[in-house]
């Protein structure tokens, strides 16, 4: 993360929710225990006698999970929360999401055709939500993951409304 | 909307009240395809292999039994299935037992299709598809089809909803940048010529023609009972002259295929611009008559494949809002000499000018790219090698790395993008070159990608998201300063996210 060039876009003013941090937590401790759940049914059930790669995997995948848990736990929330931005302005929906690679997404209000505000079960846990702005493209979408739910509402509401008004060809 | 109103055609469009019928010939057109009893055919395999098909009493019995089977399907699902076009919709109803009827309201129809394939226009029948594409990556069956209507009644249809179509969409305005002035003339834009089925051998999808078909007969010769199957020898491989000979017929087989491919698909190609609508006209067997309505074209792509390239050949697709299969029906020039193929974008849509190249760092990513797979395989030969002194993967290694170097520089050269006053093009590709020019107006987004290399080299890709063909067009590995000048000079100052003045 050493001092980035010039950013191709301008960086979109508002942040997440803080509960985002702990969500993606959540999810690498669960991601955490899957793979290690079936690291451990693997160490505990083929043993090193039957040759081949097995007693190189038996030490390698522990350590390929310890790794992933340092990862998914430890560092990536913390990237993720400080890559991930987005805004609202009179105009356009402009959002930022990743944390190795980054995307920017930038879509002109008059294109908007639907939005959709969505909470996963984790998310309702944290009190979160995701709102996804649609437009004619496939890949036209802006994505902004894990908003308060009442700042999410609003923000749809809010799009919804003013793209009915200045709805131009939306396609 | 009482009958008789004028069309762009100059023809009148009668309104029909009570729903209509196919021609009863479809009839016959799908008992012979097996079109509604195909679905029978996996479960009749079973009984079949049963049974056992020895003797030719039982193979009769079968044929008569399946023909007969046939003849009802087809028969009862003509009886059962009407449709309807009203001022407002179209309407279709079928299914033999649960009925389902479909309205497609008229604001929704994107195009219109006539096609008469080989044993359709035996019985002087045609088959209409009716676009009703709602988004066009939502995916799904959007299409209508109306098989098997008398040609005059299947232009009759087209004519019709066409009509009733615009009508319904004309008042939301036409857009005054559209290139194409409406007008009720005909004016032909492009036609085939014979000579450009020489093209066919260098281009991936038409050699993909009779290799299919080998596909098939070897599939088919598997499935014959033994008994039936001619008893040959192998040839004898060892022979190398045997090798030559099977070699050299194989390849002129493989270009003979693919230039009666082309033939088959594009004979007799036609292009017309009618009205607001384009039309194009094209088939051997199956003659397909696609019509785009001008209003609707957001821009155009011109491809070129490695094979293409040598012989200066390309093809040009329509990028049409809400066209489902638009692959196929957007393919406004099939193949042809590249001058005419870029003659003909540029009617589409204004030529934005020169390509701008990306900056060098484009060109070492590309290089890095195309020669990394290689460096790993040739990484892992090494390993292999040293001790087992097995050099199949290093040589391996070390041809693809080679080969790496010009596929590189090619991806690298074909990079490229260019704005103009109303319209932007961007260029990309690996083996097949494709550049998209697309109109101001087709932007509906942006997206700008940037990788951990990107981010280091100064470089980023710009995804222009557009609601037709697939959706997106990308500047690969442009430089990351020229992004926001790019995507305001293509769509608007909106593009370049001018600061907040409105919290959400």
């Amino acid at each position: 993360m050493s001092a980035p060039p010039a950013l191709p876009v301008r960086e979109p003013a508002w942040s997440l929710s803080r509960s985002a941090i702990w969500l993606w937590v959540t999810q690498g401790v669960l991601g955490t225990l899957v793979y290690g759940v079936l690291v451990a049914v693997f160490v505990l059930a083929v043993p090193s006698s039957v040759g081949g790669p097995v007693p190189v995997l038996r030490w390698l995948l522990p350590a390929l999970v310890a790794v992933y848990a340092v990862v998914a736990v430890g560092i990536r929330p913390w990237i993720r929360y400080r890559v991930h931005r987005w805004e609202v302005t009179a105009e356009t929906v402009h959002a930022l999401t990743g944390w190795l690679s980054r995307t920017w997404t930038l879509v002109p209000v008059a294109r908007i055709q639907t939005v959709d505000v969505t909470r996963g079960v984790l998310q309702q846990l944290y009190g979160l939500a995701s709102v996804a702005v649609l437009t004619a493209s496939s890949q036209g979408t802006v994505r902004v993951p894990h908003l308060e739910v009442g700042v999410a509402e609003r923000v749809a509401e809010d799009l919804a409304r003013r793209a009915e008004q200045v709805r131009d060809e939306a396609t | 909307m009482t009958g008789g109103e004028a069309t762009d055609l100059g023809q009148a469009a009668p309104e029909v009240s009570a729903p209509r019928r196919t021609s009863p010939l479809i009839v016959l057109v799908h008992t012979v395809t097996f079109r509604q009893a195909r679905q029978v055919v996996p479960a009749a395999i079973p009984v079949v292999a049963a049974v056992g098909a020895d003797g030719a009493g039982v193979v009769v019995a079968l044929v008569v039994a399946v023909t007969a089977l046939s003849l009802l399907f087809a028969a009862l699902t003509w009886w059962r299935s009407t449709y309807l076009d009203t001022a407002s919709s179209v309407v279709l109803t079928r299914g033999l037992l649960a009925r389902s009827v479909r309205t497609v309201p008229n604001d929704r129809i994107r195009g219109v299709e006539v096609e008469a394939p080989a044993l359709h226009r035996l019985f002087g029948l045609v088959r209409v598809r009716i676009d009703a594409a709602a988004g066009t990556m939502t995916g799904g069956d959007e299409e209508v089809v109306v098989d098997g209507v008398p040609r005059a009644e299947g232009d009759r249809l087209r004519t019709s909803v066409l009509t009733h179509r615009r009508a319904a969409v004309a008042p939301a305005g036409t857009d005054p940048s559209a290139p194409l002035p409406e007008g009720p003339a005909e004016e032909e834009l492009a036609r085939f010529d014979r000579r450009w089925l020489l093209y066919a051998p260098l281009v991936a999808s038409y050699l993909a023609v009779p290799l299919a078909a080998v596909g098939a007969l070897s599939r088919l010769l598997q499935e014959l009972p033994r008994a039936l199957r001619p008893d040959l020898d192998g040839p004898d491989l060892t022979d190398v002259r045997v090798l030559v000979v099977t070699a050299v017929v194989a390849l002129l087989l493989l270009t003979l295929g693919a230039v009666a491919g082309a033939a088959v698909v594009n004979w007799g190609f036609r292009l017309v611009r009618r009205g607001g609508s384009l039309v194009a006209v094209r088939g051997l067997l199956t003659r397909r008559h696609t019509e785009l309505e001008v209003d609707r074209v957001r821009g155009g792509t011109l491809a070129e494949g490695l094979g293409m390239r040598l012989v200066r050949a390309a093809r040009v697709n329509a990028l049409v809002t809400g066209l489902g299969a638009a692959n196929r029906r957007g393919q406004l020039f099939p193949l042809g000499p590249r001058t005419e193929a870029v003659r003909l974008l540029g009617v589409l849509v204004d030529d934005p000018g020169p390509l701008a190249p990306h900056p060098p760092a484009a060109r070492r990513r590309a290089l890095v790219r195309a020669v990394g797979s290689g460096l790993l395989v040739t990484a892992a030969g090494t390993v292999l090698f040293l001790p087992t002194g097995f050099w199949g993967v290093l040589a391996a290694g070390v041809v693809l790395t080679v080969l790496g170097v010009p596929l590189g520089r090619g991806r690298y050269a074909s990079l490229g993008h260019a704005t103009g006053p109303r319209s932007f093009s961007v260029r990309s590709g690996l083996l097949v070159r494709e550049q998209a020019v697309l109109q101001r107006r087709a932007v509906v987004g942006w997206q700008v990608r940037q990788t951990l290399f990107q981010r280091r080299a100064g470089l980023a890709t710009v995804v222009a998201c557009v609601g037709a063909g697939s959706g997106g067009y990308a500047a690969v590995d442009m430089a990351a300063a020229d992004v926001a000048a790019f995507t305001e000079a293509a769509s608007g100052r909106w593009a370049t996210a001018p600061p907040a003045d409105l919290p959400g």
